[in-house]
């Protein structure tokens, strides 16, 4: 797939910390990167088999907060 | 919306010389002007007389005369001649601005005196840096200063509104943009990869083939935009920070709030090709004040509309990423400035 225009944010607080990252791709899209599941979290977690899950950390909800 | 506890550029250093320059800044009539000893100073543009700016008046020596009934000040802004009288009234004085001359700029401190830290001028070594040709200019905007940043900030306009210069369509069609927001500062940054060269580049850089191209924005409240730009052959490793066989330049732009629909562009063109080669200095010059003029017939439409109707609804794309948290910023610098300016009020009382 060819690259068109797409934007990555990345949220730094003031301790320098930064979040992983947003993205905002061309087809209208917002990508957030964190961790997948695996089989024994969602086990141990009672959370859903199927669902696609991530992991993210709570500067990303900062990030998400502030930046959008 | 100004933001006042920040050093904002008043003049070019050459704009005041021999004669004091008058020039509104965040909406306050100032006038510039240098002392028999060449020091520099900031005065309201005001005689507290009748009121005439003193930007009409002349210099005296190391005075500011008055040019409607001959009041001289000092550089203190204090009135030491009142022509006629021997008593000079107490309060014939005029309010003074922290100067400071650097980069080849004039700063000026608009907010509280007591706040005012040289040390926190943005850097703009490239002005004066030896390692680099530069030329610093200026223009008169009709339009609001944060049309300005967020244009800078959002480079993907170079394909439409700079396509003779230094834009082409590789900058919208094939870009990955990263947007990092710290507290106080912005950074955009683009790369474009194993593209064509824009007609600017081509002739300055001599380039023949593809080229890989970068563009990182270092945006510092309120209006400070240092912009990183440069091209080298495609391959050849720039991506990975190997900047060999290209161009490098600073685009510098210090942006000063004339009004609410004004502005005063202080901007300059450094490169680290040539640096001491005057003519080069000025080609690359002369090809960027294209582009920067191109923008200003930009601003001032935008502010046209704008003041037609200023509750128009806008609509946000991903390119606005960059303007956008900029004016977040601005927005929360703004509101902490009017809290403690708020606070500091009730403490006095």
């Amino acid at each position: 797939m060819p690259l068109n225009f797409r934007v990555e944010l990345v949220w730094q607080g003031s301790d320098g910390g930064e979040a992983s990252s947003i993205f905002l791709t061309s087809d209208g899209r917002v990508i957030l990167q964190g961790r997948g599941i695996s089989a024994n979290e969602r086990e141990a977690l009672k959370l859903p088999r199927d669902a696609d899950l991530i992991s993210v950390d709570r500067n990303l909800i900062r990030a998400i907060k502030d930046m959008l | 919306m100004f933001l006042r506890n920040y050093w904002y550029v008043a003049a070019l250093d050459e704009e005041v010389r021999d004669r004091p320059l008058g020039r509104m800044i965040l909406g306050e009539p100032v006038v510039l002007f240098r002392s028999g000893d060449g020091a520099l100073h900031a005065f309201e543009d005001r005689c507290p007389h009748r009121q005439l700016p003193l930007s009409m008046g002349k210099l005296v020596g190391d005075v500011l005369q008055c040019h409607y009934h001959g009041l001289r000040f000092d550089g203190s802004g204090q009135c030491v001649r009142v022509p006629g009288q021997d008593h000079i009234p107490q309060n014939a004085r005029v309010r003074t601005y922290p100067v400071v001359e650097r980069y080849r700029w004039i700063w000026i401190w608009m907010g509280d005196p007591a706040q005012a830290d040289p040390e926190q001028i943005c850097d703009f070594h490239w002005l004066t840096d030896p390692d680099w040709g530069a030329k610093p200019s200026y223009l008169h905007v009709e339009a609001n200063w944060q049309l300005i940043v967020d244009n800078l900030l959002d480079l993907t306009h170079l394909a439409f509104v700079h396509e003779t210069t230094i834009g082409n369509m590789a900058l919208v069609e094939h870009a990955a943009v990263k947007v990092q927001r710290s507290p106080n500062g912005v950074l955009v940054t683009r790369w474009t990869i194993d593209q064509p060269a824009p007609p600017t580049f081509v002739k300055v850089g001599k380039f023949t083939g593809n080229v890989d191209r970068w563009q990182i924005i270092d945006y510092a409240p309120p209006a400070f935009l240092r912009l990183d730009v440069g091209a080298t052959p495609t391959g050849t490793g720039a991506p990975e920070g190997r900047r060999v066989g290209g161009i490098g330049m600073r685009n510098l732009n210090a942006i000063t709030p004339e009004t609410e629909a004004t502005s005063h562009y202080f901007w300059a063109q450094a490169h680290d090709f040539e640096p001491h080669n005057a003519d080069m200095t000025e080609r690359v010059f002369q090809q960027i004040k294209t582009a920067f003029l191109e923008d200003v017939a930009v601003f001032t439409a935008q502010q046209r509309m704008i003041s037609l109707r200023p509750d128009a609804p806008q609509v946000d794309i991903n390119a606005d990423a960059g303007g956008m948290q900029a004016r977040r910023i601005v927005d929360r610098l703004y509101r902490e400035e009017q809290e403690a300016t708020a606070a500091h009020a009730t403490a006095a009382v």
